[in-house]
């Protein structure tokens, strides 16, 4: 059917037309990419920027990072936040305690310069 | 001539080198073939990943700060190869098949941030072999062939925060196997064949807030837990834990969710689940054991509590329990409830959206063994803003509960037919057929209502106020319409026999 | 079980365009109203693990369940997928089960479920799914079906 993709790709074990991967090689992450209304399975070595990799026997998978964080190791502790926020700590802030500033390039709560 | 010094003192400065910046002439020059790079201001992100590379790209550039070599063979990777990469903060090596890594030379990264190492071969992180690391945050271990924890290894990131030592085989935790870990928030172990731990193997862990040791081999409780003060989430599920002591968790009152599901978990102790004042779910299925209620001082945010299938026969006053939203209590051998049991759950009424109350979904099959236990009376104090009450099977409870009671529900299931009445038209013996033609003309005469004010095409031209009103009067209708079974009909009066 | 009108209408055809009329089946005790944009969810994406983004307008989940020959892992029961999608925003949630005949003995009765599920199969179902494929946009209303009263009074 023109216009119909088919939703096989490398590093798939299973997959269908409708639904894309349903399982992967071992060791790949099945991340479900979202593009309009179709949600379809694609097998990747790492899961995309905003989502984090979780291994486990029978599958790998990707979760979705908090809103605010741009790159995590899980859905507690960030290593990247999204312009506005500030890492302290694993976390994204608006704004960093006492003793440390706002560094918008790295976009982390860093030490004062010494004066 | 003054300004390009000033540009190359600058370079030295910033990138902390011991001779000035070669002048590039091309950028590309930075790239390596056959990898692909983006540019970061002045840094290089180089992605060498799934090439079929077996070695690390010579002539890496110094400004390198991002470097995935991830999904090649590389079997080993010397000191050397990563010389004077002191500005890289990702490394990804994961999917590759790395055996062992340098002892003699390890790889010196000042600035490494993250360093993903999973999906390997390696069977062990030798002592010295991440001491030039002193930065890292976030190191991936997991789905390698571990035997046991790198402790010396580890001794040398005192900055770290997460680790992941999943999916190894390790089957130990030494005392003090952490003990340099000051920074560490998360740490990974699940899915490994772990049997002992040692009472003090998580000493120095001042900043653990998740441990995950699911799916190991875990014999007992981990008392070890203990000395963890910020721990906020716990998973022990699927391990081979048959009892949770007294005071389990007097040490971790920040914890938030315990997963510890899939165990064969018999007796639970009375103070297990106290001072948990962030705890807001509690699973106590199938613990066959439990006869009396856990004893909850102190746990004041619980919002769900399950504990079906258990052998609790009394409940307690819910005293502290204002956030209960969701309480299980199926199979179980409760006989009385007490008039004020439920009386302090005040979140019932304004944060409920469903409370659903079982007290004696009795199987056919354990009918017989249980047929004294069956309540005779149920106070409703406290139980307001219920929409499900299900207290099918409790043979020797006649009486039937006013509407007004229960200003939400919308499911009841009682024993006898007659406890039905109150919620339908049952002022007189009606047959199910004179029902459902009283139900359905008086729909006709709601579309013809409808139809009247707002005359509609038949052929769905769609209308969204059409359809609001419709929703509307749906929603309005269905608040007055409680599903009460079983329903009276022509075998089942409404009167009471 | 009452069944389900499903009318479909492509979002380039609105307002005008004549809706495409299929049926269903609701689960029991789900039975209603509901409407919304057609989105697709992956079988695995109503995983306690995965996540997906919330979505902003309303929207009607469908989900294509695959025959138990292909081994999708199940991770949860078919009626906790279901109240996960309805946790997650879905006004309503359709599962093509024509590749999965069994599905419907594991959507007993249930009163858990706070807007409708609905069963698809057949010329129906494919019908739904050939869209979400061509990822054409559409938008579902989900009704009651009005049965006539099969058998006569009876006193």
């Amino acid at each position: 059917i023109p216009g119909v993709s088919s939703g096989c790709q490398g590093g798939c074990l299973t997959c269908s037309d409708y639904n894309g991967c349903l399982s992967c090689k071992p060791r790949l992450f099945i991340f479900l990419e979202r593009n309009g209304m179709r949600q379809i399975g694609v097998c990747l070595p790492s899961c995309p920027s905003g989502f984090y990799g979780t291994r486990s026997p029978d599958r790998n998978t990707c979760t979705k990072c908090r809103p605010e964080c741009d790159s995590c190791f899980n859905k507690n502790l960030c290593m990247r936040c999204r312009a506005g926020y500030y890492l302290h700590l694993g976390k994204c802030q608006e704004s960093c305690p006492e003793s440390l500033v706002c560094s918008d390039t790295q976009r982390e709560c860093v030490p004062k310069c010494p004066v | 001539m003054l300004c390009v010094l000033t540009v190359l003192c600058w370079s030295w400065a910033v990138l902390g080198y011991g001779y000035g910046l070669q002048k590039d002439s091309s950028r590309a020059g930075l790239c390596p073939s056959p990898c692909q790079c983006e540019e970061d201001g002045i840094f290089v992100l180089a992605d060498c990943s799934e090439l079929g590379l077996t070695a690390v790209p010579a002539n890496l550039s110094h400004l390198t700060t991002y470097l995935r070599i991830s999904g090649n063979q590389l079997r080993y990777i010397s000191g050397l190869a990563l010389h004077g990469l002191h500005n890289l903060k990702v490394l990804m090596l994961q999917n590759n098949q790395l055996e062992r890594l340098p002892n003699d030379i390890p790889w010196n990264l000042p600035n490494l941030l993250s360093l993903r190492l999973d999906a390997n071969l390696l069977s062990e992180v030798p002592a010295r072999s991440l001491g030039g690391l002193r930065s890292l945050r976030h190191l991936w271990l997991d789905d390698n062939s571990l035997t046991e924890i790198p402790v010396s290894a580890l001794d040398s990131l005192p900055a770290l925060q997460a680790m992941t030592l999943a999916l190894n085989h390790i089957t130990h935790i030494p005392d003090h196997a952490f003990s340099n870990l000051s920074s560490l928030v998360v740490l990974h172990l699940h899915n490994n064949q772990i049997q002992t731990m040692g009472e003090r193997c998580f000493q120095g862990l001042l900043s653990l807030e998740t441990l995950d040791l699911n799916y190991n081999n875990l014999p007992e409780f981990p008392t070890a837990i203990r000395t963890l003060a910020k721990l906020q989430e716990l998973g022990f599920h699927n391990n081979n834990i048959r009892a949770i002591p007294e005071r389990a968790f007097m040490g971790n009152r920040q914890l938030q969710t315990i997963h510890f599901y899939e165990n064969p978990i018999q007796s639970v102790g009375r103070s297990a689940f106290q001072f948990l004042p962030k705890l807001h779910t509690l699973s106590l299925n199938g613990a066959t054991q439990i006869r009396d209620f856990p004893d909850l001082k102190g746990t004041t945010s619980l919002e769900t509590l399950e504990l079906s299938h258990n052998q609790i026969e009394d409940l307690p006053s819910f005293y502290h329990c204002s956030a209960l939203q969701e309480i299980g209590l199926q199979y179980n051998n409760i006989r009385r409830i007490e008039r004020n049991t439920f009386q302090q759950l005040s979140s019932l009424r304004s944060l409920v959206f469903i409370i659903i109350l079982y007290i004696t979904e009795i199987p056919p099959s354990l009918y017989r063994d249980l047929s004294e236990n069956s309540l005779t009376s149920l106070p409703v104090g406290g139980l307001g803003g219920l929409t499900h009450l299900k207290l099918k099977g409790n043979m020797e409870l006649y009486e039937d509960f006013s509407p007004e009671l229960f200003t939400r529900m919308r499911v009841v299931e009682m024993p006898y037919a007659y406890q039905c009445c109150v919620y339908g038209s049952c002022d007189s013996y009606k047959s199910i057929s004179q029902l459902e033609t009283e139900q359905s003309s008086e729909e006709e005469e709601l579309d013809q209502r409808t139809v009247a004010l707002y005359p509609i095409h038949t052929d769905t031209l769609y209308d969204p106020d059409l359809e609001d009103l419709q929703m509307e009067l749906q929603e309005s209708k269905l608040q007055t319409n409680i599903q009460c079974s079983p329903v009276p009909g022509p075998f089942r009066p409404c009167d009471s026999l | 079980a009452l069944r389900a009108v499903i009318k479909v209408t492509l979002l380039k055809n609105e307002p005008t365009g004549k809706p495409i009329t299929l049926e269903g089946l609701f689960v029991g005790g789900s039975a209603g109203s509901a409407e919304g944009k057609l989105m697709q969810s992956h079988p695995l994406s109503l995983c306690n693990t995965s996540e997906d983004e919330r979505q902003e307008s309303d929207f009607i989940s469908i989900v294509k369940l695959e025959s138990p020959e292909r081994k999708v892992p199940q991770c949860l029961p078919l009626l906790h997928k279901a109240r996960l999608a309805l946790e997650r925003g879905a006004q309503a949630v359709i599962f093509d089960v024509t590749d999965d005949v069994n599905a419907k003995f594991q959507l007993p009765e249930s009163d858990s479920l706070l807007r409708p599920v609905v069963l698809m199969q057949a010329a129906d179902a494919e019908m739904l799914m050939e869209l979400v494929n061509r990822n054409e946009e559409a938008r579902v209303r989900i009704d009651i079906k009005r049965e006539d009263p099969k058998w006569p009074h009876y006193d």
